[in-house]
């Protein structure tokens, strides 16, 4: 049974398809295995009848003002949506066919983002509401630190004749 | 055409680096004496007015400007500020970052010393002398004064 399976697809290779060896191993089993040879008793039977008659069929029809058919059916044809939007130059094509021009562009960018950030920030600074500001005190080495939101206020330690 | 858009982003953040990194080399501040009074009538220079709020905290009431410099400091070096009593405090850069300073105020009189990180934007406001007669002198210090209203 294991045979038979290794050699099914070889039944019905026509000649010349198969290595020399194969081919008589083929022939050998075929003489020994009863079920094998009527297989490829019915195939050598069936052989070529199906592509004669696609041959006589196709030779039956004239095939001279063939192309000039398919080429009037497509010059007619509206082309389909997906075709013209194929023809539009992709952004990355853009990009892979000017690559000088991209990377200038991409360090001009960083650089206005860079600027934009920095101006923000400094402005940042100056907006602010009118109000008291916040207070932390801390107590340094006898000094007042007085921690507001504009900076540190720092108040000595009084003399002892003021009396603060 | 990948290795030239990774040089130029490169090249861009090297610049947002690399350039805020050199300016730290010279801190330019804006110095000023100033004095406060307890008596008299409220009263603040209108040069003074961006310290309203700081000046707001403490008990003086009237705010005279005595003197104004702008000065461009380094770390390490010491800066020296004479008071109208003739006492003189000194200035010194402890730490620099991108938009950080630490400043050392010595009030050599009072053999005090202060060490006081400020951000951008901000200002120390340090007594450098005592009260005498209700009236103190103060020394103000902002670095990057043109950053700063």
């Amino acid at each position: 049974m294991r045979t038979c399976v290794r050699f099914a697809p070889m039944i019905g290779s026509k000649e010349c398809e198969l290595p020399e060896d194969e081919a008589r191993a083929l022939a050998a089993h075929l003489g020994a295995c009863p079920r094998c040879r009527a297989i490829a008793r019915d195939l050598a039977a069936t052989e070529g009848l199906l592509g004669n008659a696609l041959m006589a069929r196709a030779n039956s029809r004239d095939f001279a003002p063939f192309v000039d058919q398919v080429m009037a059916r497509v010059g007619a044809r509206p082309r389909p949506a997906f075709e013209q939007v194929r023809r539009r130059p992709s952004l990355l094509a853009f990009l892979r066919g000017h690559g000088r021009l991209t990377a200038v562009a991409a360090a001009a960018v960083v650089g206005l983002l860079a600027a934009v950030s920095a101006f923000l920030y400094v402005h940042r600074s100056a907006e602010r509401p009118e109000e008291l500001a916040a207070l932390e005190v801390d107590l340094e080495g006898g000094n007042i630190v007085l921690q507001t939101s504009d900076g540190p206020v720092v108040l000595i330690e009084p003399d002892d004749e003021t009396g603060g | 055409m990948t290795r030239w858009i990774a040089c130029a982003f490169a090249l861009g953040i090297l610049h947002i680096a690399v350039l805020p990194a050199l300016a730290l080399a010279d801190v330019p501040v804006h110095l000023r004496v100033i004095k406060g009074s307890k008596k008299g009538p409220a009263k603040l220079d209108a040069s003074l007015e961006p310290l309203k709020r700081q000046l707001s905290s403490l008990a003086y009431v009237r705010w005279e400007l005595t003197s104004d410099d702008r000065r461009t400091m380094e770390k390490g070096k010491v800066e020296t500020v004479k008071l109208p009593d003739g006492d003189e405090v000194m200035l010194a850069i402890a730490e620099e970052q991108v938009d950080k300073v630490t400043f050392e105020v010595t009030v050599a009189s009072r053999k005090t010393q202060s060490k006081l990180t400020v951000e951008r934007g901000q200002r120390i406001v340090h007594q450098v002398s005592g009260e005498k007669n209700g009236s103190a002198f103060f020394l103000t210090v902002i670095a990057w004064p043109d950053a700063a209203k």
